[in-house]
């Protein structure tokens, strides 16, 4: 029942999302026809692209079959790039901008977890004030600044990994060579998240630990990694769980700068393109698949939040 | 969700500090009254360097920052920073601390346009939406869920392509896009200052409008505006940085977009990118640093508490072949305001299947001898001295191993609030198999077993069912039953009962008790059972211990110490009791004035300044145990008192 109405509002979100950029598009004082017809095209030919792209159709008609479309994964043809279809880009970079982000919360949740662990264990000791002095020094660093930082460090000064992307193997039959030149893009991408995550988890885990049954836990004589493992960090993992589905969107705009910093052939990267060369074709289907991404995840999280709470599994809370 | 909620003074008295440890629920101590420190003057130093540079960036006397050094012949290409060029030069030759200087202006012009727009739109949403509640939440929060799914890349686009990239379609597009953040902060704000009693209250002392606007509204909604207003204007350095990194921002001049030069050359000329990059950095972390002091104005911090168990002084054998003996206990908080001896010099024992009563007001430090036996505080720092000895282990200074391997299969505790006793995302089955199998007394199989077992002892009825549910499907009562099925889960020699009813129904109190009782007989344990309530104590206990300001003032068995009490303090609180009122004293009385100061405790008696009796003694010499029940010459059926003018024996009882 819960899920179903979690299902009916991220539809509603996904429908408003794709129509007003749809929309916004539309409004856009460039003629998809004249950008496709080329330069050197007569108003006939400009006139026929339109009829069969039926862009003189109501804006309402238009959109409805763009979604009708869209659900069959035909976003249509690349307006500027002859011969692909907007899927054809977009099924190419999905992968790299995917590994990207997966790579980037597998790190940052590695970091985060224990050092909120240790910073909460002793709330002012030496780990926490280092952690919570590193979260706030990352949170001032943008993702290229930092990136730029990195790849000085590792890329030109240690030489431990290369500072661009170039001809990534799959990371399924290669993953050495796969991560090689992953693996900093991921970091940079990761230590901002690593900052929101501490500071969440660790306020959590400060609060959980005052409970009651922490402090009975103790008393029953369990050791500390398992009262902190089996009775602090759940009950404390709520927020942190939503906090990274509502990081999804912002994780893809810094996925964005990364890919343009690391050359990776990412979405990102094509969704530059397609701006920069007015191929809105691209955009709007890169925003759906966006959109869909944030939806799916929020509703992961959605499902997972009544794995780790039964509370509002039983509708309790 | 604050980890530290602003409290109406923000210092904490003695006993409020114990009162915090007892509930657990605000050990964290706070301190107010603070000033900007040297960072917040540091950050605005360096602020004001960037405003100098956008300000005054044409007059400076610095090289043209599109001048080529191709033409000049002042700066080579990628020249290294240097006296010549203090940060170098850029892959054409130009000068690159000009460009950085240059870059100041449309970054402070941006970002202070935005702030100011955007905070001003934002802050009358957010006042407005403070008020209106219900169904507006719901349509703001669907609105959220839009905003945050929706692409800013898709809005920035539709707009570059129909307005341009000017600077003020750039205002126009951030200040959109800040507003939200802006409301949200204004309309938290408000909404909770209008459920704050402050403002009525200085209302009603007759203060005039505009006082109360200025000392009370202002600084509870301008200082976050004025904190978020830094963070935020750093915010929007960071997001034009970006898109002119990726080449899709301002047709000026800007820092991200020297960034984005330089990145390229960073293999060989590391400089380019890495000079402006710091100075970015560097003015972020300005405005972050800045905007984190004037929050720390207003939000109280969390002061440094180390969560740290200590002992000291020697340990002393047990006499006898008590469960459980605690002699000279003293028990000490170190909290930033100060020393608190929660526990003071606490002499008493408990044989097996015998029940010790221990009676206090609220911060009389009762329950703080529970946690000093069981060593559980959570967030503090704790010094303890004198002697637990549980079942002939030494529990301030036996290994840990053995400490907990004591706690876990000779104790088992109950707490309070059996709504927040039980961990609420775990199985009630998986709670009370846990210490079962964890201390090896049985394997999982077996446990289960008994765990349904001790179920069925506890009187749950369908034991299969309620071990694969959650604690919250409980009722109260069924969840302290729950509790009490673990705490016997390992067949333990001592209980220790904290207020094991307080929390519950008046009906269900009375089941509970009889329920401790009767396993206490069947099981032939000791029991401590910490309590507020006297009726509870002369119901089911042998002996009592009457608390007061962390020192037991008078101990006995329960029947003496009824008939004929003889500490002022207990006489106090007996009449308070309405169903226990003495003969002699038949009308209901409270007890005047609070429990002492543990950071200051009275040098004197502690219960002289609400005592009758008290004169100049009372207050200068504290009065010592007086009775049989020292540490050295232990009595268990001694009634002793701690005063100076005890009541006198009442006649014909048959005392002593």
């Amino acid at each position: 029942m819960l899920i179903l109405r979690r299902f009916g509002r991220l539809a509603i979100v996904f429908v408003v999302v794709t129509f007003f950029t749809f929309f916004l598009l539309d409004r856009a004082p460039v003629d998809i026809a004249e950008v496709k017809a080329g330069l050197n095209a007569t108003p006939e030919n400009v006139a026929a692209i339109r009829a069969e792209l039926g862009l003189d159709d109501p804006f309402l008609v238009r959109y409805l079959r763009w979604l009708v479309d869209a659900f069959q994964l035909d976003f249509g043809d690349s307006i500027v790039l002859d011969g692909f279809t907007s899927w054809d880009l977009i099924s190419e970079a999905l992968p790299k901008t995917l590994e990207l982000m997966i790579l980037a919360e597998i790190i940052a949740i590695a970091i985060a977890v224990p050092l909120a662990i240790a910073s909460a264990r002793r709330p002012g000791g030496w780990i926490d004030r280092l952690g919570s002095t590193s979260a706030f020094g990352l949170l001032a660093l943008p993702s290229f600044v930092l990136g730029i930082y990195l790849s000085f460090l590792f890329g030109v000064q240690l030489g431990w990994f290369p500072t661009i992307v170039d001809d990534l193997p799959s990371i399924f039959s290669d993953p050495f060579g796969n991560l090689r030149q992953m693996l900093l893009p991921s970091i940079t991408l990761a230590l901002n998240l690593v900052a929101v995550y501490l500071r969440l988890l660790r306020s959590d885990l400060i609060d959980t630990l005052q409970e009651d049954y922490v402090m009975l836990a103790q008393a029953r004589g369990l050791s500390d990694r398992r009262v902190m493992w089996r009775h602090v960090l759940r009950p404390s993992s709520l927020n942190l769980t939503t906090a990274i589905g509502l990081n999804v969107a912002g994780l893809i705009g810094g996925a964005l700068i990364i890919e343009v910093l690391f050359a990776i052939n990412g979405i990102g990267r094509l969704a530059i393109q397609s701006v920069i060369l007015n191929d809105f074709a691209v955009v709007a289907a890169i925003v759906a698949i966006l959109t869909v991404a944030y939806v799916v995840v929020n509703f992961v999280v959605d499902v997972l939040y009544t794995v780790l709470d039964p509370r509002i599994r039983h509708g309790a809370r | 969700m604050a980890l530290v909620e602003p409290g109406p003074t923000g210092v904490k008295t003695g006993a409020e500090a114990v009162d915090a440890a007892e509930s657990g629920s605000d050990p964290v101590m706070v301190e107010t009254g603070r000033r900007l420190g040297l960072a917040f003057w540091l950050s605005l130093v360096w602020i004001g360097l960037i405003v100098v540079a956008a300000v005054f960036g044409d007059l400076l006397p610095i090289r043209d920052p599109e001048e080529l050094g191709i033409r000049t012949r002042e700066v080579e290409r990628f020249e290294g920073p240097g006296r010549n060029a203090w940060f170098g030069g850029d892959g054409q030759g130009r000068d690159l601390f000009s460009r950085v200087v240059a870059g100041a202006r449309p970054a402070l012009v941006l970002g202070l346009s935005v702030t100011v727009l955007a905070a001003t739109v934002g802050a009358a949403i957010g006042t407005t939406a403070g008020y209106l509640r219900g169904r507006v939440d719901a349509v703001v929060a669907l609105l959220v869920d839009i905003a945050l799914a929706f692409p800013g890349l898709v809005l920035l686009v539709a707009v570059r392509a129909t307005y341009g990239n000017s600077m003020v379609v750039f205002i126009v597009l951030f200040t959109v896009t800040s507003i939200p953040a802006y409301a949200r902060i204004v309309r938290g704000a408000s909404f909770a200052l209008s459920e704050r009693e402050f403002v009525d209250a200085a209302e009603s002392m007759g203060a005039t409008n505009r006082r109360v606007l200025w000392n009370e509204l202002a600084p509870n909604i301008a200082m976050p505006v004025a904190s978020f207003a830094f963070i935020g204007f750093a915010l929007v350095i960071v997001a034009e940085g970006g898109l002119a990194f990726v080449g899709l921002s301002l047709d000026e001049l800007t820092w991200g977009q020297l960034i984005s030069e330089g990145a390229g050359d960073i293999d060989r000329h590391g400089h380019v990118a890495l000079i402006p990059a710091t100075v970015m950095f560097l003015t972020i972390l300005a405005f972050n640093l800045a905007g984190d002091q004037i929050r720390q104005l207003y939000s109280p911090r969390e002061v440094a508490t180390q969560r740290r168990l200590t002992t000291i002084g020697e340990h002393r054998p047990r006499v006898g072949d008590a469960t459980l003996h605690v002699a000279d206990l003293r028990t000490t908080l170190h909290t930033p305001n100060g020393e608190v001896t929660a526990v003071d010099g606490v002499t008493f024992d408990v044989a097996p299947g015998e029940s010790l009563g221990v009676v206090g007001e609220s911060g009389s430090g009762k329950t703080m001898i529970l946690r000093s036996i069981v060593g559980a505080f959570s967030l503090a720092d704790v010094t303890r001295s004198g002697t637990v000895d549980v079942t002939g282990v030494d529990m301030l200074r036996a290994d840990d191993g053995v400490v907990r391997k004591t706690l876990g299969t000779r104790v088992g505790m109950v707490s309070q609030n059996p709504l927040s006793a039980l961990n609420p995302v775990r199985r009630i089955g998986d709670q009370i198999v846990e210490p079962i199998v964890f201390h090896g007394v049985a394997a999982p199989g077996p446990a289960r077993a008994r765990a349904r077992d001790l179920l069925r002892q506890v009187g749950i009825p369908a034991p299969d069912r309620r071990m694969r549910e959650y604690p919250h499907q409980l009722s109260g009562g069924m969840r302290q039953r729950v509790t009490i099925a673990i705490a016997l889960a390992n067949e333990p020699d001592l209980l220790l009962a904290d207020e094991p009813t307080t929390a519950l129904d008046v009906t269900v109190q009375d089941q509970i008790l009889r329920l401790l009782d009767e396993q206490r007989t069947r099981r032939k344990m000791a029991m401590v059972l910490v309590t507020h309530d006297l009726a509870v104590v002369r119901g089911f206990t042998d002996r009592v211990a009457i608390v007061y300001g962390g020192q037991i003032v008078e101990v006995g068995p329960t029947d003496k110490i009824f008939r004929s009490p003889r500490h002022r303090y207990t006489v106090a609180l007996m009449k308070s009791m309405p169903d226990l009122a003495l003969p002699s004293h038949s009308e209901l009385a409270v007890i005047d004035g609070s429990p002492p100061s543990l950071l200051d405790p009275p040098s004197g008696c502690r219960f002289a300044a609400r005592c009758d009796a008290a004169d100049e003694r009372c207050r200068t010499v504290a009065p010592e145990l007086i009775g049989a029940a020292t540490v050295d010459d232990f009595d268990r059926t001694a009634h002793a008192f701690r005063c100076h003018h005890p009541v006198p024996v009442t006649v014909g009882t048959g005392d002593r």
